[in-house]
């Protein structure tokens, strides 16, 4: 052919341009050119070309570091891509004397005591995947998951691919082919449903859990019924199976195990205390023979994937059943703390939220996905109460029990004239507007801890957004209704109670207070930022506890007028409020006062030196505080406090001596809150259901508020014997004394730091 | 004048390489495998950034023999054909040194 003949000429010209590299490379290209030129003609049909050659010469003639790229690919993406033929991050490398493929035979025959054995091991590995492990470091370096998994497999998914019906199997393959394959497609198929449960709830991918299939499918050609067939099949093997008695008893414990697993999966409704029964596979686990050879992360070669290859996991199968057992605790108890009971009361369903986030150790992604489920799958949170009448719920138990305007019946009036019927369509539109944010503190709360910190510290300017809208639906109301006037607190002026504001507010100043409280427990101040922290905490809690007073004064004036009326059960309403809003009135208090003392000790360990800001040259005071209070500072409905106006509070502190005594004073109120809350019964407090998480966290509280006082007569102790505790503070005990933070875990509440104060030895 | 003639004669190969940016290329490599992906960047050691890049591998002796098994259990007549492994890798950066064979598509 011509073409070819072409081609070949150009091709040729590479060959004498010895010397000169641009003749060199300019022929090469033109045979290049020629080349695709022609393979446009009739050459082969996806048109690929061989460049070896003149991409070779082309890239000698770059500079070293020269780099031709595309515009919008960026280097910063390029660290991120895998080095091929690098062993650490090539996840196909094959190391030299290395065989790709793990060398097992899947379809072999295995005696009952291996077979327990890769049973018990891939329950091991189930468990690894909840931790959040991907699939790949876990389930999928099984070889027999791999075989059922593998992309040229299809259903019936067997072992083999041929028919092995046809000659009759021994003991040995059953066992394999009909016992450890159905435990095999049960616990993949368990994997599809895990997967499904939290893929449809709100969770951080590789943060909380990795749900990567790398490109694999979980066997979506049988469905979970088939597989609690094949296991149903199983159980009539190991019945006729030559196996001794407690080797059966032990193979149909875990094919009984894999179906019930299965099936809660699949139905909701069933109980997971059937789980936790495991005593039985403990006491059997003995039996098993173990069989590394069936599992190898080999299979990463295979599996799609865009990061490292990475080791598998190792934690022992007594920690497995431990975590296992946690797991279905966790569930059991998601399940008692959404009951219906706990449901009646948004603040109990909020505490229970808060109870069920710090169970120790904390709720896997799984167990915090089945609680998001059982809250947001229906239209409603519990039997008969929709997630709208929640939120009313919470606007009457706060701002306005016993008030017709948060009425439910007030919502169903249908005469137009009627102010009610006005009324209601006002607090409508504003619970629309509410609504999501709203709904978002029962979800933030099931996330993980950090991130629970970090939404709520986005929500804060959402809600200052909301008060708007709020002020103005209070605005409209009080033009429909006027509400009742009262005068301000200082006499001044007359004040109305602007409730859906007021509502608005509390949680504003709630969210701002956790977000403190939560920055503490996942240690993101420096020992020298805690003073200003607990200064912000401070103010926060004693806006809370003015504006709980505010609406508390309002509730006062309902009842009178209440009980005048004679309705009664708008009165016991009422009176369910006033306790409640003394509760909430007790812990601002608390709040305020716990977080005063420790400002004062934590200014004090600062002025005397003892705790010091790192060096940094750069750095400016405003513009570290704006870094740290970001947060907080975009809010417009008073907003907080300035750097100045922190500054000015701090120099207002007075000696030693006198700051020792105002802790313990602050710490003596806090107590006295503490007495109070002790008292209160679980509707009072609105803790029905968690019972025994407000008895301990009270109990944590007490022992923090001791642990002030301790460090604080420790450091004055230190003071006297240096005999500084009148002087100024200008002396400075810089040397004398040494400060720890403890962490998180060695808190006697992880909300709450106390500065750890030790004489330093000469 | 030899850094005016150095200068075109790299300006074309940047050009002639410009070229490539976004093709997608099929890079053989030493061991056997071979990556197909989009071409995002290289250098003077022919290091090349591939983007959304499968890799391919020859089938083992194993998968050929489990072919071979099928097959024949379907009773299917003529030669077995094995489909080279291929599997999706994302971002990956193919070493020069190792690159034995490039082809680019279209």
């Amino acid at each position: 052919m011509p073409d070819d003949d072409l081609a070949d000429e150009a091709s040729q010209l590479t060959i004498d341009g010895d010397g000169n590299n641009e003749i060199n490379f300019t022929a090469k290209r033109l045979a290049q050119e020629a080349r695709q030129t022609l393979s446009f003609g009739g050459g082969s049909g996806r048109g690929i070309r061989d460049v070896t050659e003149e991409f070779a010469a082309a890239a000698k003639q770059l500079q070293p570091g020269q780099l031709v790229k595309d515009e919008y690919f960026t280097l910063f993406e390029a660290v991120g891509a895998l080095e091929i033929m690098d062993p650490k991050m090539d996840s196909g490398y094959v190391l030299p004397g290395d065989s790709l493929e793990p060398d097992f035979d899947v379809c072999k025959g295995l005696p009952a005591g291996e077979v327990l054995w890769i049973m018990d091991e891939l329950l091991r590995l189930t468990v690894v995947w909840h931790d959040g492990y991907p699939l790949s470091q876990t389930i999928f370096t099984s070889l027999h998951v791999d075989r059922l998994l593998s992309p040229d497999n299809r259903a019936p998914y067997g072992f083999s691919y041929g028919d092995t019906t046809l000659r009759v199997m021994t003991t040995e393959e059953r066992l394999v082919h009909l016992v450890l394959r159905a435990y095999c497609i049960a616990l993949v198929k368990s994997c599809a449903l895990v997967l499904h449960t939290i893929q449809s709830q709100n969770f951080y991918e590789e943060e909380d859990f990795v749900t990567h299939l790398f490109g694999r499918e979980l066997l979506p050609e049988i469905g979970a019924d088939d597989a609690v067939k094949l296991i149903d099949e199983a159980v009539s093997v190991v019945e006729v199976a030559g196996v001794d008695e407690a080797m059966r008893a032990a193979l149909f414990e875990r094919l009984q195990f894999a179906r019930t697993y299965l099936s809660l999966l699949v139905d909701e409704s069933t109980d997971w205390t059937t789980l936790t029964a495991t005593r039985l596979l403990a006491e059997t686990h003995n039996l098993a023979q173990a069989l590394p050879k069936a599992f190898s992360d080999k299979v990463q070669r295979q599996l799609a994937t865009s990061t490292p290859p990475r080791p598998m996991i190792a934690i022992s199968w007594d920690e497995a059943l431990q975590r296992w057992m946690s797991m279905c605790a966790d569930i059991i108890e998601a399940e008692r703390l959404t009951d219906f009971d706990v449901c009646q009361s948004p603040h109990g369903l909020q505490r229970a939220i808060w109870a069920f986030a710090y169970r120790e150790p904390q709720p896997n992604t799984f167990a915090r996905a089945y609680l998001q489920t059982l809250l947001f799958a229906s239209e409603q949170i519990a039997e008969g109460m929709a997630f709208f009448d929640l939120m009313l719920a919470d606007i009457r138990d706060l701002v306005l029990a016993g008030d017709v305007l948060a009425d439910p019946h007030s919502f169903l009036i249908e005469i137009p004239a009627d102010p009610r019927h006005k009324c209601s369509r006002v607090v409508e539109a504003f619970m629309d507007k509410v609504f999501d944010e709203y709904m978002n503190i029962y979800r933030m709360i099931c996330q993980n801890r950090c991130r629970i910190r970090r939404t709520f510290s986005q929500s804060i300017v959402i809600l200052d957004r909301l008060e708007t809208e709020a002020m103005r639906a209070d605005a409209e109301l009080s033009s429909i209704t006027p509400g009742t006037i009262l005068p301000n607190e200082g006499g001044s002026k007359e004040v109305g109670l602007n409730p859906l504001t007021s509502w608005v507010k509390y949680y504003k100043l709630q969210i701002m207070g956790w977000s403190i409280q939560l920055g503490f427990e996942t240690g993101i101040y420096l020992p020298h930022e805690l003073c200003m922290m607990y200064w912000y905490l401070m103010v926060f809690a004693q806006r809370k506890r003015k504006l709980l007073e505010h609406v508390g004064r309002f509730l006062v004036a309902r009842r009178k007028h209440l009980a005048s009326s004679r309705s009664a059960s708008q009165d016991v309403e009422a009176a369910a409020s006033r306790e409640w809003l003394v509760v909430l009135h007790r812990q601002a208090d608390f709040t305020e006062s716990l977080s005063c003392a420790l400002w004062q000790l934590c200014e004090l360990l600062t002025t005397l030196e003892i705790v010091k800001p790192p060096k940094r040259d750069h750095a400016r005071e405003q513009l570290l505080y704006d870094v740290r209070m970001k947060s907080y500072l975009g809010i417009a409905h008073e907003p907080i406090p300035t750097l100045e106006e922190y500054k000015s509070a701090q120099q207002s502190i007075p000696s030693i001596d006198e700051t020792c005594e105002g802790i313990n004073r602050a710490i003596a109120n806090a107590k006295s809150c503490l007495v109070v809350l002790k008292k209160t019964t679980p509707q009072q407090g609105k803790y029905v259901g968690t019972e025994e998480q407000w008895r301990r966290e009270i109990k944590q509280l007490e022992t923090t508020c001791v642990a002030v006082a301790v460090q604080t007569s420790q450091l004055r102790r230190v003071a006297d014997k240096h005999g500084k505790q009148s002087a100024g503070r200008e002396h400075g005990l810089k040397g004398l004394v040494e400060v720890s933070i403890p962490s998180p875990g060695s808190r006697y509440h992880g909300w709450w730091v106390v500065p750890q104060i030790k004489e330093r030895k000469a | 004048m030899a850094g005016v003639e150095a200068s075109t004669e790299s300006a074309y190969a940047v050009q002639y390489l410009d070229g490539f940016i976004n093709k997608t290329l099929h890079l053989h490599i030493t061991d056997g495998r071979m990556f197909v992906g989009q071409m995002k960047c290289t250098d003077n050691e022919r290091n090349i950034i591939l983007a959304m890049t499968h890799e391919y591998r020859q089938p083992s002796r194993a998968d050929v023999k489990l072919a071979a098994e099928r097959h024949e259990k379907a009773g299917m007549p003529g030669n077995v054909k094995v489909d080279m492994k291929k599997r999706f890798l994302g971002l990956v950066v193919v070493p020069g040194q190792y690159i034995t064979k490039m082809e680019v598509e279209g």
